[in-house]
């Protein structure tokens, strides 16, 4: 049969097989349903940095809207002997933070209480710290996934993998997370021929908008954060006491040449931690299968309503212990030749003041916040 | 311009050639002749000549006689009479031509049975509810995906049968869940009835003569699932001659042959499938996908003994395997591999022995074997995983027919079940860092004994009645967690265990399942009737998923597992018109069953040897309404049908404040689907080729749409406050099939037919699910579409007689 004719066939088949089934967003998706639920989201960890207690009120659309910060409430948390410790609402509004240089024991037994400033109680269950192990190896494979176009950050890149021995009492629960620091000069864009204002310290659009675009330098060291954006969990319940080999724990996009920064959390959570993210990863990372489980909220889970026994409440009482790594993966090495990294390129012009002006401003400030830092990384040798 | 004149022009000619016939002095030839009907030999008045597809205004007089005078030239012509088959034929017209027709009257003729509820006349007569018939000659008839004959498929176009959407796997037949519904190929049970996660029917159709679906009406001699039975029989080898039949697709090749041994006595039937797109993967994929191996394969046979007039023996087999290889679509949780293979499959027995007593009373003594496997592996990593299950189902059955007089039909017998479940063994003897698991072995028994007659007490009313007595064992050897009282079962709740000796009790259970049906004639066309079933289930699947995994775990009852048990009553009404050639069916029915199973939130199902900790008890209710009318002769026929159908399940559980669903309020289940439109057209122009047309429409099954966001670790993720609460959009589907028998058009050994399909001709991409993804906006609602675009394919059949 000529070669021709077998692809026909062969590609009806593979259309038939792999191309029927597709997946399109819903555009005008309308919500038959639409309540809030007190979210407490409290993290105890032996990282003094991960110590905190996130309050709010969850939205009721699922886009273009966001949990409300809940206030004012008392929150403090309790160990097995006894000692509290209490949390106070830091300069974000809806989180509470403890006393500087707290840190959870490995060992010691959390309970959580709120109380809200409208006189609800919440308790938590008791949970217990477990030991975390440390990360033992980090491997990283370059690996290309041709299912993507050759211009899809997600066709190539870097899989990273980690080994470590899990303790030989059974019940043991593993969460990974990643943090990325990528050093950057830039730190505002204008677009659409806007300018930026330096005293409101945003960009101002022209009355006529033009195809320019103005980029601006920041004014000291600034840091981009990125993160995991898929959770990533593990029981031991199958591999109990065993060293744990090639668990995959991040993918890093090939955008560049220069070694990527890498930080790696690996967490010890408690069994109900463990179910509660599983639930998450059900609900949002293994959907749009034939074969999805029902998508259902655990409410309630370890965090129990005092005063009404039947409100719902969301979230986790999450406490852990973390080891982390920080680690550099070289972009060079083990690339085939035939694979190029997916630069971004500045678009549009710097600014920089005119030559001669005096007093003249063309920098902008590196504004602190969950994606963006001034504060030099942990380990940072580049 | 020129061609539009010869166009006109012969009916310019034929008009005045049949208007002035009487005084024809013209030169131009003619058509003439006599139609006749075909049966009685009589003259057809008033049958229609068309010429070129158009009328020519000539028909026939009260001998039946005809003449037209034509130009010379080619033509098509058509003699049509209501309530008769139409006649077509293409001629050259060089000189006068004598066209002598005989046609065939619609309601003498064979039905083009595709789907009979119970069959027409026999529908009327006997007191069988909600049975349906299929033949496989019909079945073959309906426009097919990928080209492949589909049993499961091909039942969905009825009413009261569905699925949770396009590539589910397994049937819901009004309202059941699908291991509810018993499935049998020659009276051996299969437990998973698909192949490739659900796309195609484990059933090599040409192997299968006819099907059976008692929706209703379910005889005492059928048992153990609560809903349904699909009672699917192998053919008959014949005993007389060697035939072999085929067929090549793009999804799997076919073959089958009847071999006589010894003439009339003995003969044996071979069928087999086997896909062929494994291959293509290794040498055309894209390197992502070369890895990829998916191919599936059955095996009939049948050897048919005959010694004398009096006794038939029948060995059959049904051998069905797949074969997957897949880099991480589903792996075992918490295991690190990179790729996985699976393999499952039926390996089949059954040995049926006939014996006729005497005209009023015969024997069949039957032995059935099933052995249904699943194994998942990934042996080429450190991580070593060998996971193996199995079900073993062994029966023994006799069964007597009597039939003392013309007033009574009975049947009655025992029958003995035995199961062996391995529900999980994984790397039992394999050197791995994964662990080893053992879930223990279940053991069970299953015993009836059941009589019904079918008592004719006069011309109008007709009784069937029977019982049947199912009693169940589940025996050891076993161990069973002992919970603290009052507590709901769960890991802190264990107080101790309590082990029992080979071949002891652990629990039994068992009951009374009564049967009626009754027929009520009112008219020598219109009947009324109605049913009642109770059904027993002692073994049931546990899964989580939209619709099961082939490896879902099947689990028989226990201390903690309570039988399903359901009352089902139906009503109906049907009526045939026109000598049979229309017929109407008007069914409704309730069903209500009791000790369904969910589970809990979260539920852990892999290799969990405390099941019951996961499991949430329930009870279920479904209710419909059928409406159909089908056209059973003729060049065109057909079926329309509507049905209003809900299914509820109510899940509150021995611990409501922890275990119940949706608060202990009814649910819609995943296919509740309420309105439901099939239609079926087939055009039979002549043996040759025939067009079919398949519609369908649905409303959109439920999915759990969200009542909010909220964050967790920075991320967003939805809240979903109640289960099913809202439905994906309405699902519909035109389907078109083309087939062409015997191109060469010649009588000869070897007969060669081609099927065009297209699939889901106008391409909709129907929705099987909506879910939800987090963006840094917020959430996005998605739909997955399983088949979102026509499908062509082309089949070869063959056959050597």
């Amino acid at each position: 049969m000529p070669t021709s004719l077998m692809r026909y066939i062969f590609f009806s088949v593979i259309v038939g097989i792999l191309s029927w089934a597709c997946i399109n967003p819903i555009a005008d998706f309308n919500q038959i349903d639409a309540t809030s639920y007190l979210t407490i989201e409290a993290d105890i960890s032996d990282d003094a940095a991960l110590n905190k207690i996130r309050i709010t009120s969850s939205a009721n659309r699922i886009i273009s809207q966001n949990p409300l910060a809940v206030n004012k409430a008392e929150v403090y948390i309790m160990d097995q002997a006894g000692v509290k410790t209490i949390f106070k609402e830091g300069t974000a509004m809806g989180t509470y933070l403890p006393p500087a240089g707290f840190v959870g024991k490995v060992g010691s037994t959390y309970k959580l209480f709120v109380k809200t400033l409208t006189g609800k109680l919440y308790e938590s269950l008791e949970e217990k710290m477990i030991a975390a192990p440390e990360i033992e190896n980090i491997v990283t494979q370059f690996e290309v996934r041709d299912q993507y176009d050759k211009v899809d950050p997600r066709r190539s890149g870097f899989s990273v993998y980690v080994d470590f021995k899990d303790s030989p009492q059974e019940g043991d629960f593993y969460m990974w997370n990643w943090k990325h620091f990528e050093k950057i000069s830039i730190c505002e864009t204008c677009d659409g021929g806007a300018k930026w204002n330096f005293k409101s310290n945003v960009c101002v659009s022209p009355a006529l908008a033009t195809e320019e675009i103005m980029n601006y330098k920041c004014d000291g060291n600034c840091w981009e954060i990125s993160t995991n954006n898929d959770l990533n969990v593990f029981s031991d319940v199958l591999t109990n006491g065993q060293r744990i080999v090639g668990r995959q724990v991040a993918r890093v996009p090939f955008d560049g040449y220069s070694p990527y920064y890498l930080r790696l959390e690996q967490r010890s959570i408690t069994r109900n931690a463990f179910n509660f993210y599983q639930s998450l990863i059900a609900q949002v990372q293994s959907s749009g299968s034939l074969f999805d489980v029902p998508a259902e909220t655990r409410f309630s889970m370890n965090i129990k309503p005092m005063s009404d026994s039947k409100e719902k409440v969301l979230g986790i009482f999450n406490v852990f212990s973390v080891r982390k790594k920080i680690y550099f993966i070289e972009r060079l090495k083990s690339v085939p030749k035939e694979e190029f990294a997916l630069i971004r390129y500045l678009n549009g012009e710097i600014y920089t003041c005119p030559p001669g002006t005096v007093n003249c401003q063309d920098r902008v400030p590196c504004v602190e916040s969950a994606y963006r830092t001034k504060i030099t990384p942990e380990g940072w040798i580049l | 311009m020129i061609k539009l004149l010869l166009r006109v022009l012969p009916f310019v000619f034929l008009l005045a050639g049949s208007h002035f016939s009487n005084a024809q002095t013209t030169t131009l030839p003619s058509v003439y002749g006599r139609v006749l009907d075909a049966q009685t030999g009589e003259p057809l008045r008033g049958a229609d000549i068309s010429v070129d597809f158009k009328k020519s205004g000539v028909s026939t007089d009260t001998a039946g006689r005809f003449r037209i005078y034509l130009p010379f030239g080619e033509y098509v012509l058509k003699v049509g009479h209501v309530g008769y088959n139409p006649y077509r034929i293409k001629f050259y017209l060089k000189a006068d031509y004598e066209l002598n027709v005989q046609l065939n009257d619609v309601t003498k003729q064979l039905e083009e049975v595709i789907v009979s509820s119970a069959a027409t006349k026999r529908d009327i007569q006997t007191p069988s509810l909600g049975v349906t018939v299929l033949s496989l000659k019909g079945i073959k008839k309906l426009p097919t995906m990928m080209g492949e004959v589909d049993v499961i498929r091909s039942l969905q176009t009825l009413p009261g049968v569905s699925s949770v959407g396009e590539g589910a796997n397994g049937l819901n037949i009004r309202g059941s869940n699908v291991d509810q519904n018993l499935i049998y190929i020659d009276d051996t049970p299969i437990f998973n009835p698909t192949h490739m996660f659900g796309l195609f029917s484990v059933f090599a159709s040409d192997a299968i003569r006819d099907l059976e679906l008692y929706k209703g009406g379910i005889p005492t001699r059928f048992g153990g699932r609560s809903a349904s039975v699909l009672d699917i029989k192998m053919i008959e080898p014949n005993t007389d001659k060697f035939k072999m039949q085929g067929g090549v697709g793009i999804v799997s090749n076919r073959l089958l042959a009847e071999i006589p041994i010894i003439k009339d006595k003995l003969s044996v039937m071979v069928a087999g499938r086997l896909s062929i797109n494994d291959f293509m993967f290794k040498w055309f994929a894209p390197d992502y996908l070369k890895n990829i191996r998916a191919n599936f394969s059955d095996v009939a046979t049948k050897v048919f003994y005959r010694p004398d007039s009096k006794n038939t023996i029948s060995i059959s087999s049904y051998l069905s395997q797949d074969y997957y290889r897949v880099d991480s679509l589903f792996s075992i949780e918490n295991v690190i591999a990179k790729r996985t293979s699976f393999d499952y499959g039926h390996t089949n027995f059954a040995i049926h022995w006939n014996h006729y007593f005497s005209e009023k009373l015969n024997l069949m003594l039957s032995a059935a074997s099933t052995v249904y496997k699943t194994k998942t592996y990934a042996p080429d990593t450190v991580n070593t995983i060998d996971l193996n299950s199995f079900i073993k189902y062994k029966n023994i059955s006799a069964s007597f027919d009597y039939q003392p007089n013309t007033k009574h039909k009975m049947n009655f017998g025992g029958t003995i079940t035995r199961y062996d479940i391995d529900p999980g063994s994984l790397n039992i003897g394999v050197v791995s860092r994964v662990a080893t698991v053992k879930i223990q072995d279940e053991q069970s028994i299953e015993a009836a004994i059941y009589a019904d007659d079918e008592f004719k007490l006069n011309e109008i009313f007709t009784i069937q009645y029977g019982l049947r007595y199912s009693q169940y064992w589940r025996i050891g050897s076993g161990t069973f967690n002992e919970y603290t009282p009052n507590r709901m079962p769960s890991l802190n709740s264990i107080v101790s265990k309590k082990t029992y000796a080979d071949g002891e009790v652990m629990s039994s259970y068992g009951g009374f399942e009564p049967r009626l049906t009754m027929k009520y004639s009112l008219g020598e066309n219109t009947t009324m009737k109605f049913g009642y079933n109770r059904m027993q289930q002692f073994f049931q699947l546990l899964s989580n998923n939209t619709t099961p995994l082939p490896t879902s775990r099947w689990k028989t009852a226990d201390q903690f597992i309570k039988p399903q048990q359901s009352d089902f009553l139906s009503l109906g009404l049907f009526k045939t018109y026109n000598e049979n050639v229309f017929e109407t069916s008007l069914e409704t029915y309730y069903r209500d069953v009791r000790n369904t199973l969910d589970f809990i939130s979260g539920a852990n199902l892999q290799l969990n040897p405390n099941i019951e900790t996961q499991l949430v008890t329930g009870k279920s209710k479904a209710y419909g309404v059928e409406l159909m009318v089908q056209k059973k002769k003729g060049e065109v026929s057909g079926w329309v049908s509507y049905t209003y159908a809900r299914a509820f399940n109510q899940m509150i559980g021995d611990y409501p404040e922890v275990q119940s669903i949706n608060e202990g309020n009814w649910l819609a289940t995943n296919y509740d689907k309420p309105h439901t439109f099939n239609m079926m057209l087939n055009i039979q122009p002549t043996t040759h080729h025939s067009f079919s047309f398949t519609f369908a429409y649905n409303t959109g099954r439920p999915f759990s749409s969200p009542s909010g966001m909220y964050e967790i670790g920075g991320k967003k993720f939805p809240v979903f406050q109640e289960r099913n609460n809202d439905r994906i959009r309405d699902y519909h589907r035109l389907d078109f099939s083309w087939t062409i028998n015997n191109p060469s058009m010649k009588s000869q050994r070897w007969e060669g037919s081609w099927v065009f399909t297209v699939y889901n001709l106008y391409g909709r991409q129907n929705p099987y699910s909506v879910f939800f993804k987090s963006t840094k906006s917020g959430l996005r609602a998605y739909e997955l579409s399983v088949f979102a675009s026509p499908f062509i394919s082309l089949t070869y059949n063959f056959k050597f007689l």
